[in-house]
C-alpha cells in the first residue's frame, strides 16, 4: 500500500483529502506545518510527498528545498498543491524540485493520475 | 480611478477564494460517492454544480495569467459569487434538516461544506503591500473597503468556540492594523480580559463553556471592564439573544458570515465611539481636578502646580487651568500681602492700647449702668459717645450674648415719619452681609428713647487709633483700606450708601479685622441734610464729599471720597483740608486741590499717594467708578 506525506496546514483540506485518499487505497501521514513536514520527509519510509505551498513559518517551496538538500541517493517524489493558481507556479514548483503539481480546488480524478503516473515511474 | 493592486495581491485573493471552494467541492464528492439516499444526492449534486460555478466565476474575474484585479472588477465578482454561494448554502440546510437523524461524520462534513461556502463571501481584496512591490491599491474612503490600514489600530479580543470564525476574524483584523488575541470559550476570554486591557471585544453568542451573554453581563458588572465596548457575534437567525445582549450593553453585533465591508464599519464606528467616550471621561476627570482645584483656593490649601496635568492640555481646559493656576497664585500673594499689612496694623493697635483710653464724657441721655434696660439688657459699661447719642455695652439675657446698644438723641426723631424712614433705613441696612460692617440687630424705643441694637466688637476705632498713634504706615493704611473698600462693596452691592465713613466708624479688633458701624444711620444724622437745616449738621464736614456738602445729586461715590479723606489721615496724620471754621473748611474742600501725600512724606509709594488724591476728587467721575474697582485697585498697589 503506497504511502503519502500530506504537508496542509488547514485543518478542513487536511482531513478532506487524507479521507479521499484512503478511500482510493493510500495509507496517509499528516504533517502541518512546513517544519514538521521536512522533518517527516527526511526519516524517509513515504512513497509520495503532497506539498501545500502556503504553509506558515516555513512554505511549501522553502520545506521542498530542504527535503531535496537532505536527501541522499533516493528522491521521494513531491507533488506541490496550491490554491494560488498563478501562470509561473509550475515553473517555480519544478525549479524548487517538485515533481509535479497541481491546483486547488483539487480535482482528485486528476491529482490522482498524477500521483500513480509519479508512482508508477519509481516502480 | 479605481485601485488596482499587485500580483501577490491577485494571487492571495485567489488562494482565498479556492481554499474555501476547494473544500466544498472536496467533500462533496466525497460525500457523494456513499450516498444512497436520493434526497441526499440530489442537495450535494447541486452542492457540487454549485461550486463548479464558483470556480468557472473566479477564473473568469481572475484567470492565472492575471496580475492584477481593480476594485470594480472584485466587487463585480463578489456579487457574481452570490448566487451560487446561496444555492450551496441552502442545500447544505436542508440536508442538515433532514428527517430521522443523519450520521454524524455525515453532518461534520455537510457542515464544513456550509461554512467554507458561507467564507466565500468574506473574502476580501489583499491590500498587495508585496515586499517587493509598491503598493498601487488606492482607498476611496467614501465607498468603504474592507482592507488597508485600520483608522485607528486597536487591541482586539477575538471570542469564539470555532476555530475557523476564529481565525478568519484574527487574520482579516490583523490585515486592518489591529491586534488580536482570541479565546475559544468565555471562561478564557474573562480570564484574559482579567489580565489584559483590551480595546474591543468581539464576542460569540453561543459557547459552550460559558455563552455570549453571560460574558458579557459579567463584563457589565466590572468595573474593569465595563467600559470595554463589545460587538455580538450571531447567526443571522438568532435575532432574540442579539436584542438580549444589545439591553445588556453590548455595542453592536455582527451576522455570520462576516461581511469584511460591514465587520470594518462597525469596528471603526465602535471604537470611534470608544474614542470619543474615553476622551469625554478625561475631560470630565480633569474639570473635576479644576473644580477641586478651586476648592481648594477656596479652603487656602490650593497647592502650586496641582494642576500641572490638565495645564499641558492644548485645548480650551487647558487654558482654563492655565488661568486658574495664575489667578490662585496672584490671590494666595496679595493674601499673603494683607496678612502681613493686618500684622503690621495689628501691632500698631496694640501700641494704641497700651496707652491709656480717651475719657468718655457722660451726657445726660445715659442708662444707668448695672441696671436691666428694655427689660433684657443689661447696661454694663458705657464705650463711646457721639452726635447721635450714646454706646453702651450690655449682655442682652435673651440671647445671653453681648451687645452693642446705641441710644439716639431724641431730637433726631421728632416726628413719625422720620422715624419711619429712619425704621426702613435700618431695615434695608441689615441686609448687608460683610464680616466687615457691624451687624444690626434691632431697632427699638423705650421710655421715648430710640436706641439700636447692634453686634459688640471688642476693640478700638480708627479714630481712637490715630489719636494714640499720629499717623500710620503705609502696610496698617492699606489693611484699613482694603478691609474698609470690602465693606463698601458688600453695601452698595444692597444699595446701601454709607455717607458718614469716618475714622470714627471704623472698629478695629484685637486681630485687625476692620468693621464698618452705622450703616443705614448716617441719613439721620444728616448725611442726606444740607447744611441750612440747624441741627442736622453732626459732626464736622471734614470726611464729606464736595457734591454731598452742595446739596446736589449724590452716589456710592460720596463713600469713595471719605474713604480718601480717611486714608489721607492715616497716611500723613492730618486732613487733607483743615480750617479754624465750619465754613472755611467748606471752602476750602470745594475750591482747594488735595495736596498729595507723597510730597507731604517722601515714604509714601507714589503710586499710593496718587490712589488717594484720586479718591479725594471733586468731580465724583475722577474717583474710582465704585469699591469694587477701589479694591482692585488696592490689591495692584501691594
Amino acid at each position: 500500500m503506497p504511502k503519502i506525506l500530506l504537508v496542509e496546514d488547514n485543518e478542513m483540506n487536511r482531513d478532506m483529502l487524507s479521507r479521499r485518499l484512503q478511500r482510493k487505497g493510500y495509507e496517509v501521514a499528516l504533517a502541518v506545518d512546513g517544519l514538521q513536514g521536512v522533518a517527516m520527509a527526511t526519516t524517509g519510509g513515504y512513497d509520495l510527498i503532497l506539498m501545500d505551498m502556503s504553509l506558515p513559518e516555513l512554505d511549501g517551496w522553502e520545506a521542498t528545498r530542504r527535503v531535496r538538500e537532505a536527501e541522499a541517493g533516493h528522491r521521494v517524489p513531491i507533488i506541490a498543491l496550491t490554491a494560488h493558481a498563478m501562470s509561473g507556479d509550475r515553473e517555480k514548483a519544478m525549479a524548487a524540485g517538485c515533481d509535479d503539481y497541481d491546483t486547488k480546488p483539487v480535482e482528485l480524478e486528476r491529482l490522482l493520475g498524477k500521483i500513480e503516473a509519479l508512482l508508477g515511474k519509481q516502480a | 480611478m479605481s485601485g488596482l493592486t499587485t500580483p501577490e495581491a491577485v494571487a492571495e485573493l485567489r488562494h482565498e477564494l479556492r481554499t474555501p471552494l476547494n473544500l466544498i467541492i472536496g467533500y462533496c464528492e466525497m460525500l457523494l460517492e456513499d450516498a444512497t439516499d436520493p434526497g441526499q444526492r440530489s442537495a450535494l449534486e447541486q452542492t457540487l454544480a454549485a461550486g463548479r460555478d464558483v470556480l468557472e466565476r473566479i477564473n473568469a474575474t481572475v484567470p492565472p495569467t492575471r496580475g492584477e484585479i481593480s476594485e470594480a472588477d472584485f466587487a463585480a465578482l463578489r456579487d457574481a459569487l452570490r448566487e451560487p454561494q446561496a444555492r450551496i448554502v441552502t442545500a447544505t440546510t436542508a440536508l442538515l434538516a433532514a428527517d430521522g437523524g443523519i450520521d454524524p461524520q455525515f453532518e461534520r462534513d455537510v457542515r464544513r461544506i456550509r461554512s467554507s461556502a458561507e467564507r466565500l463571501l468574506t473574502v476580501e481584496l489583499p491590500s498587495g503591500r508585496g515586499a517587493n512591490h509598491v503598493a498601487v491599491t488606492i482607498e476611496h474612503p467614501a465607498t468603504g473597503s474592507a482592507a488597508g490600514p485600520a483608522v485607528q489600530p486597536a487591541h482586539i479580543l477575538v471570542v469564539d468556540d470555532q476555530e475557523d470564525n476564529r481565525s478568519v476574524l484574527e487574520r482579516r483584523l490583523r490585515r486592518q492594523g489591529h491586534t488580536v488575541e482570541s479565546a475559544s470559550g468565555g471562561l478564557s476570554a474573562l480570564e484574559m480580559l482579567g489580565r489584559e486591557r483590551f480595546d474591543l471585544v468581539l464576542l460569540d453568542v453561543l459557547m459552550p463553556d460559558l455563552d455570549g451573554l453571560a460574558v458579557l453581563e459579567r463584563m457589565k458588572t466590572d468595573q474593569a471592564t465595563r467600559d470595554i465596548p463589545v460587538i455580538m457575534i450571531s447567526a443571522l437567525d438568532d435575532v432574540a439573544s442579539v436584542v438580549r445582549c444589545i439591553e445588556r450593553g453590548a455595542e453592536d453585533h455582527l451576522p455570520k458570515p462576516f461581511d469584511p465591508v460591514l465587520l470594518r464599519a462597525r469596528i471603526s464606528a465602535c471604537l470611534e465611539k470608544k474614542r470619543l467616550r474615553d476622551v469625554e471621561l478625561e475631560y470630565l476627570r480633569e474639570v473635576g481636578r479644576v473644580i477641586q482645584a478651586a476648592t481648594a483656593v477656596e479652603a487656602g490649601s490650593y497647592e502650586n502646580g496641582a494642576l500641572a496635568q490638565v495645564a499641558q492640555r492644548g485645548d480650551e481646559l487647558g487654558r482654563l487651568a492655565r488661568v486658574f493656576d495664575a489667578m490662585a497664585n496672584q490671590v494666595r500673594a496679595r493674601e499673603d500681602r494683607l496678612k502681613e499689612q493686618v500684622a503690621a496694623l495689628r501691632r500698631e493697635i496694640g501700641e494704641a492700647r497700651q496707652t491709656t483710653r480717651p475719657s468718655i464724657r457722660r451726657g445726660a441721655l445715659s442708662l444707668p449702668t448695672g441696671e436691666l434696660f428694655a427689660g433684657r439688657f443689661e447696661v454694663q459699661e458705657e464705650i463711646g459717645s457721639g452726635g447721635m447719642g450714646m454706646v453702651y455695652r450690655a449682655l442682652d439675657r435673651e440671647l445671653g450674648d453681648q451687645v452693642a446698644i446705641k441710644t439716639l438723641r431724641p431730637e433726631l426723631l421728632q416726628d413719625l415719619s422720620l422715624v419711619e424712614r429712619f425704621k426702613s433705613e435700618i431695615r434695608l441696612a441689615r441686609h448687608i452681609s460683610s464680616k466687615h460692617v457691624v451687624r444690626t440687630h434691632d431697632i427699638g424705643e423705650r421710655d421715648g428713647v430710640y436706641y439700636l441694637t447692634m453686634e459688640y466688637v471688642e476693640g478700638i476705632t480708627v479714630r481712637e487709633l490715630l489719636d494714640t498713634r499720629g499717623k500710620l504706615g503705609t502696610a496698617p493704611t492699606l489693611a484699613i483700606a482694603t478691609q474698609l473698600a470690602q465693606s463698601l462693596v458688600a453695601a452698595h452691592e444692597q444699595g446701601v450708601i454709607h455717607r458718614d465713613i469716618k475714622p470714627q466708624n471704623l472698629l478695629l479688633d484685637a486681630s485687625g479685622v476692620l468693621k464698618v458701624m452705622d450703616f443705614g444711620v448716617a441719613r439721620l444724622a444728616g448725611g442726606n441734610a444740607n447744611l441750612t437745616e440747624a441741627g442736622m449738621l453732626v459732626g464736622t464736614p471734614s470726611y464729606m464729599a464736595p457734591e454731598q456738602m452742595l446739596g446736589e445729586a449724590f452716589d456710592h461715590r460720596i463713600d469713595l471720597y471719605a474713604v480718601g479723606v480717611v486714608l489721607f489721615e492715616c497716611l500723613v496724620g492730618r486732613l487733607p483740608f483743615e480750617a479754624n471754621s465750619a465754613v472755611a473748611l467748606i471752602a476750602r474742600v470745594l475750591r482747594d486741590a488735595p495736596p498729595s501725600p507723597a510730597i507731604l512724606d517722601p515714604e509714601i509709594p507714589p503710586a499710593l499717594s496718587d490712589l488717594v488724591v484720586r479718591l479725594l476728587a471733586k468731580d465724583p467721575a475722577h474717583r474710582p467708578d465704585n469699591a469694587l474697582e477701589l479694591v482692585r485697585l488696592l490689591a495692584d498697589l501691594g
